[in-house]
């Protein structure tokens, strides 16, 4: 997707970003199972610490910026229902991402433990997954619709403020 | 939450019942076509048009499925897509009311070649689609953006117009014969359903659904021009070729045809060399065969018109178009698009939607997928080596996975109202 919109532009990157860590998790799952990775591989420890950093910072900064600036705006033209659901996945969302941070962080301390993996994987798991389909709704349903949303000044406003928040 | 998404005329996500209406009626109409092929087996390899069972099978699948999909689809994404909602509800109701007894009734007088069936079910089936056009029209005509997409389905619009014209006039052609050529006609009509109306939208819709579900990258616009004007010479070319019976209108038919299939396979690869999602899953494998089928329905094609010795090839050309470029594609996106949906309308006792994979039955899915391509690879040889018995074989492999989806469908249903319940 390409956007005329800068704020559009700007969370499709954020989403192009959090892919990557999200891609990055899901193939250390897939790749250790229920065997617990070992967190001194060059690999394994790459991805904890994107998966420490920037999922629990990208969200929470993402979906405030959505939820204050832009559901409200699509509520108001009565576009409600995707707005709404959106919310509702962030609501589930955030608790995962904080979850699968400290699990990553505690890891890269101490590694991983017959009793520390299974919940990490579960947790990174269920991420993966309401991530992905999250992204897919925001890129189909959200992002286009910023299109008719915004008019210049007020996109030029929003990308401001949100590249401010990101510095 | 779910009340939210009764929404207002402006809301883009429409109640999940229209679009599951549509869908699982496509389930169960797909397990009846590929019933009928059961219980007729042995008509299936010599068929070369007419009313009979074959006939009413393959209506089965063209409106029965592949409609009631593309329509259940078109109601819910194309207002997401063009960031336009309905104008209204209702109509899209209406027009399933109209299509379902209609394609039964049709498949019904087709089976027994009763022209009074035909015609009655005929008008119902295009007077549900001329509220499916008119809806989708409305849609389009307000769709400022995704041009590309737009076009296609403003392309897909006027092959449905010709279809259903021909359609109406071949129906009634059974009972007066005042139509000079049957045949050709016949073959226009069949051509302008299958690459014409659905091609256009499976070809419209995948620049958006195949990229949104593998996290692609964005596709360049201008192949997806090229693909829809290379589409409408093709059919164009199609049907100037029948109707004046010059050769040449076939031959750039044909080459127009590849044109736009393999610049539609180039952005599909595209699609799948950019993507950030790297599993798939079972729904891209059919995903992914059905766009081979695509190519070797139009090598069979160019065998027709160049009258290659291939046994039972009409049969075979059209088996292979029907159920297995198009049912593949569309069974594909379905298990897709269906707990995804459904995702976005259920809520736990959380109040947090639950992820599409707890909607997802995979054991339907895996034996679907098993029996679909035992079904098609069975069938084929069947039609090939004149085999009966191969044939029904394959059948029963297709009712085997159609029974399957039906399964998958329901149970999605049933966790859906689970969720909706647990709320």
């Amino acid at each position: 997707m390409s956007f005329t919109r800068r704020t559009a532009q700007l969370l499709h990157e954020d989403h192009q970003g959090t892919i990557e860590v999200i891609e990055a998790l899901d193939q250390l799952i897939a790749k250790a199972r229920k065997k617990a990775p070992d967190v001194s591989d060059a690999a394994v420890n790459k991805t904890l610490t994107k998966a420490s950093v920037a999922i629990e910072d990208e969200i929470s900064n993402h979906f405030a910026f959505e939820e204050n600036e832009l559901f409200t705006r699509l509520e108001e033209m009565g576009d409600v229902g995707i707005g709404e659901h959106l919310r509702s996945e962030h609501a589930a969302l955030l608790p995962l991402g904080k979850t699968v941070a400290e699990g990553a962080r505690a890891a890269l301390q101490g590694g991983f433990t017959d009793q520390t993996w299974p919940p990490f994987r579960n947790a990174a798991a269920e991420l993966i997954e309401r991530m992905f389909s999250h992204i897919q709704k925001e890129e189909m349903a959200l992002l286009p619709a910023l299109e008719d949303l915004l008019d210049p000044e007020t996109d030029m406003q929003l990308s401001s403020a949100y590249e401010a928040a990101h510095l | 939450m779910s009340s939210a998404f009764l929404g207002g005329a402006r809301d883009r996500l429409l109640p999940v019942s229209i679009p599951f209406r549509f869908f699982v009626s496509a389930a169960l109409f797909h397990l009846a076509a590929w019933g009928v092929l059961l219980l007729e087996a042995d008509q299936l390899g010599g068929f070369t048009g007419g009313p009979g069972p074959i006939l009413a099978a393959t209506h089965l699948a063209t409106l029965g499925v592949f409609a009631m999909t593309a329509i259940g689809a078109s109601y819910q994404l194309l207002p997401v897509v063009t960031r336009r909602p309905l104008a209204r509800d209702w109509p899209t109701r209406l027009s399933f009311w109209l299509l379902s007894p209609g394609i039964c009734l049709l498949a019904w007088g087709m089976d027994r070649s009763s022209p009074g069936a035909m015609q009655t079910g005929a008008a119902l089936v295009c007077s549900g689609l001329t509220v499916f056009a008119m809806l989708t029209a409305d849609n389009l005509r307000r769709a400022g953006s995704v041009a590309v997409v737009a076009a296609h389905g403003w392309a897909a619009l006027l092959a449905l117009v010709g279809l259903a014209v021909l359609g109406m006039l071949l129906v009634w052609d059974f009972q007066t014969g005042f139509l000079d050529d049957h045949a050709g006609l016949a073959v226009i009509h069949m051509v302008l359903a299958s690459y014409g109306f659905m091609g256009l939208l499976v070809a419209g819709f995948s620049l958006v659904l195949v990229p949104m579900f593998a996290l692609s990258r964005s596709l360049p616009q201008r192949p997806g021009w090229a693909q829809l004007v290379l589409a409408g010479v093709s059919l164009a070319s199609f049907a100037c070729g029948r109707w004046t019976g010059n050769t040449a209108f076939n031959w750039l038919a044909l080459l127009a045809g590849f044109g736009a299939a393999g610049t539609y396979l180039w952005l599909m690869r595209a699609a799948m060399a950019r993507r950030m999602r790297k599993r798939l899953g079972l729904s891209f494998v059919l995903i992914r065969a059905s766009w081979g089928l695509l190519g070797i329905s139009l090598i069979l094609g160019a065998a027709l018109l160049a009258d290659l010795p291939i046994p039972n090839a009409p049969a075979l050309f059209g088996f292979l178009l029907l159920a297995g470029w198009l049912s593949t594609f569309l069974m594909g996106i379905l298990q897709r698009i269906m707990p995804f949906l459904a995702s976005m309308h259920a809520s736990g006792k959380s109040g947090l939607p639950p992820p599409p994979s707890d909607l997802t039955p995979q054991t339907p899915l895996k034996i679907h997928a098993f029996c679909h391509f035992g079904a098609l690879a069975c069938c084929a040889a069947g039609i090939i080596m004149e085999t009966t018995a191969l044939i029904r074989l394959g059948a029963v492999f297709g009712c085997v996975g159609a029974l399957a989806f039906v399964g998958f469908a329901l149970i999605v249903l049933l966790r859906l109202r689970a969720f909706q319940q647990g709320s």
